[in-house]
């Protein structure tokens, strides 16, 4: 393969690039398995997914991920994860998380007192304390 | 930066055959997009909506790491700190793009190692305009206002669509888009307000880099049936007209505001329509540069070659022979 | 003060031409997230060498940065040898970044309780930055010497070829004694010899030999202006564009 162009990188001039010409395939695996990146924005927040990173081991994932999550973010720590060991509940059941109105008990919306002791007061004639 | 011009390619009869869906399961899956809903990974899928899909990311992510190339060549040539720390921190975010793009891309089953290696080979495409030369420090700043601003418009639009993994990641890239559009534009004022010979170094740059900016976001579409089926999935969001249109709105006033000139002379707005009239630029050149004849090809594919081969022995040194591929969850 | 001036310019120098030689790395490292993580070093170093040069300026009366950096005479450098070699491959770019981001640490850890204001409060706040570099190098290091024969022996050979240039880091300066009774900076003598158990000590534990240095002075001149070939390669690079005409903005 000739290039057409004078080859008009800098860095290029210094690479030995003809010898390179027939490398054209990578392995499998030789970019190693991945990491889950979990990253916290300040400090009492909550570790929020963030992306994942290819990475030999978890120390180099938080090497990785430090500089890929954390360089344009704001971020105060960072956890990962191997993809492997995160145990999900598929989409297929996603349908368990509906919640019907029965359940209002659970709700704070389920509660309404007020309704219940404004008439109390009103039937009594009591003021309303502090006023 | 992304480079526009997606290539969807029209499946084979047996293609067709071979991958009958459900229609029960398709009928619920294109409910769920229309009404807006997003499609996760480990969703059941079209056979057709899978293969665009993965077409689609990693032309995007190819076009991230290779569009590193022409602007990488600038960094150590940058004039001054300013505009040095801020290009290498755009060629890093373009790298970091990529390594985005090929992990959404992953969610749909395809590895990376697979995605590289189609590229060194060609047998994926990425964007254009990153066969093309960046001669002067003037085309930097045409590819780091213009070609980023292209970009963006493609991406917001490619944000909206169906699969989730590839809009989390358009999100965070079009944050860090807003930063690469300020600074080139910048870089471009800088050399349009300057000296007479800043300002022809400029004007020269832009006309070379006017017809690949018209490519940019590929020829008018034909709508197919297969082309209505991707809109219809949210796998194409806007027609290439529709975002040239945009583009030519939003930019041209702001190369010309600054005494720049194009090189079309038919180029105008019609005001009654208000849309850009242009001279249609040469589809026979996009499509030899697209499969390989342009400029640069050769030149950017042998440089992605070198990088992947002299990290080979650092890769291989640090794997694991126990670890085997699990698709990334998001 | 002609002390304070060139231990200032030597180590931005250093941090400039090493920054400058390692962004050449961006878009073309080993993996994806190495070219990120390394790019961002590679910004770092040169952010770093902005900020001495910064110092510079406004305390000592020198030209602006953008001057001091990029049109500066090349016998006016003051960075160390090891420094101006092209990038290589990516096991003298390891071996080169452990030698020298451990030195410029210990070199702001000394910087950090300085006698000279603007210095400490620069190795205060660039504390977090190197404490990365350096997580990042000896990550690296340990993997590799523990990877495969190639990539153990490519570490071993580089960390031969590079040693005694390293050692050109702590060359000494003429008026090196004003620097220490006035307490700005410990000496060079100082820091090299905590460099050295440093260094000796990482390099044990990956398995790797120091190498025994005949010429200990093989890696000097450039703290006097005396430099190899490629520094002029650089910095004709470096001031490619600004030299198409001064007095410009870019």
């Amino acid at each position: 393969m000739k290039t057409k162009t004078p080859i008009i990188d800098p860095r290029i001039k210094r690479l030995d690039i003809e010898r390179s010409l027939s490398y054209n395939h990578v392995n499998q695996m030789e970019e190693w398995g991945t990491y889950e990146v979990f990253h916290q924005k300040k400090r009492g927040e909550q570790h929020v997914h963030a992306g994942v990173v290819h990475a030999p081991d978890p120390e180099m994932a938080l090497v990785f991920a430090k500089e890929q999550f954390g360089r344009r973010l704001k971020c105060a720590n960072i956890w990962v994860v191997r993809t492997s060991d995160v145990y999900s509940l598929g989409y297929e059941n996603e349908d368990m998380f509906e919640t019907t109105s029965e359940k209002m008990y659970r709700e704070a919306g389920g509660y309404k007192l007020r309704d219940k002791i404004n008439q109390f007061k009103k039937d009594h004639k009591l003021q309303n304390a502090g006023s | 930066m992304y480079g526009g011009g997606y290539i969807f390619s029209d499946p084979t009869q047996k293609e067709i055959d071979d991958h009958n869906d459900d229609p029960l399961l398709l009928e619920a899956f294109e409910a769920k997009i229309n009404e807006g809903e997003k499609v996760e990974p480990q969703d059941w899928m079209p056979y057709e909506y899978r293969r665009q899909l993965i077409r689609l990311i990693e032309q995007h992510a190819n076009s991230e790491i290779m569009g590193a190339l022409p602007e990488g060549a600038w960094i150590t040539r940058a004039p001054g700190f300013k505009r040095k720390l801020a290009l290498i921190a755009k060629v890093q975010d373009e790298v970091g793009h990529a390594q985005l793009l090929y992990n959404a891309a992953e969610t749909l089953g395809k590895s990376r190692e697979e995605m590289i290696t189609d590229l060194l080979n060609s047998k994926s495409k990425y964007s254009n305009v990153f066969n093309y030369p960046a001669k002067t420090w003037a085309d930097v700043t045409v590819i780091g206002f213009l070609i980023d601003a292209a970009a963006i418009i493609n991406q917001v639009a490619n944000s909206k669509g169906s699969y989730g993994p590839y809009c989390r990641a358009l999100e965070r890239i079009c944050y860090e888009e807003s930063f690469h559009i300020k600074q080139g534009y910048d870089a471009f004022v800088a050399l349009a307000l300057g000296s007479f010979s800043q300002q022809e170094m400029l004007q020269e740059a832009l006309n070379r880099w006017w017809q690949p900016i018209m490519h940019f976001f590929g020829p008018s579409d034909t709508l197919s049936v297969h082309g209505e089926k991707l809109m219809k999935w949210k796998v194409k969001m806007a027609s290439n007209d529709h975002m040239r249109q945009q583009f030519l709105d939003s930019y041209v006033p702001k190369i010309w505001e600054v005494g720049l000139t194009l090189p079309d002379p038919l180029l105008k707005k019609n005001l009654e329509t208000g849309i850009w009239e242009y001279t249609e630029p040469d589809w026979e050149e996009f499509y030899k540069v697209i499969n390989g004849d342009g400029p640069c090809n050769a030149e950017r594919i042998a440089t992605r070659k070198f990088a992947e081969e002299h990290g080979s022995w650092v890769r291989q040194a640090l794997m694991n022979p126990r670890q085997q591929f699990s698709i990334p969850l998001a | 003060m002609q002390a304070l001036r060139n231990l200032l310019l030597k180590t931005a120098d250093d941090a400039l031409i090493l920054g400058h030689r390692n962004s050449e790395w961006t878009g073309l490292g080993p993996i994806l997230e190495e070219d990120i993580a390394f790019s961002s070093m590679a910004q770092d170093k040169i952010g770093h060498a902005l900020a001495l040069y910064t110092i510079l300026h406004d305390q000592l009366g020198e030209p602006e940065p953008d001057h001091l950096a990029f049109r500066r005479p090349e016998k006016e450098f003051y960075c160390c040898h090891m420094v101006e070699l092209p990038i290589g491959e990516y096991d003298f770019t390891t071996i080169r970044h452990f030698l020298f981001d451990h030195a410029e640490l210990l070199r702001y850890d000394l910087f950090s309780n300085s006698a000279y204001g603007p210095l400490s409060a620069l190795a205060r706040k660039i504390k977090g930055e190197l404490k990365y570099h350096v997580l990042h190098a000896d990550s690296w290091v340990m993997r590799l010497s523990r990877g495969t024969d190639e990539s153990y022996n490519r570490l071993q050979s580089a960390l031969n070829n590079t040693y005694s240039l390293a050692l050109g880091m702590f060359e000494i300066p003429d008026n090196e004694q004003e620097l220490i009774n006035d307490k700005i900076f410990s000496g060079e003598n100082k820091l090299k010899s905590l460099w050295e158990e440093k260094v000796g000590d990482l390099a044990k534990k990956a398995g790797l030999e120091i190498p025994v240095v005949e010429n200990k002075m093989a890696g000097f001149g450039g703290r006097k202006g005396h430099h190899t070939e490629f520094l002029h390669g650089i910095l004709e690079e470096m001031t490619q564009v600004f030299k198409l005409e001064e007095k410009v903005e870019w």
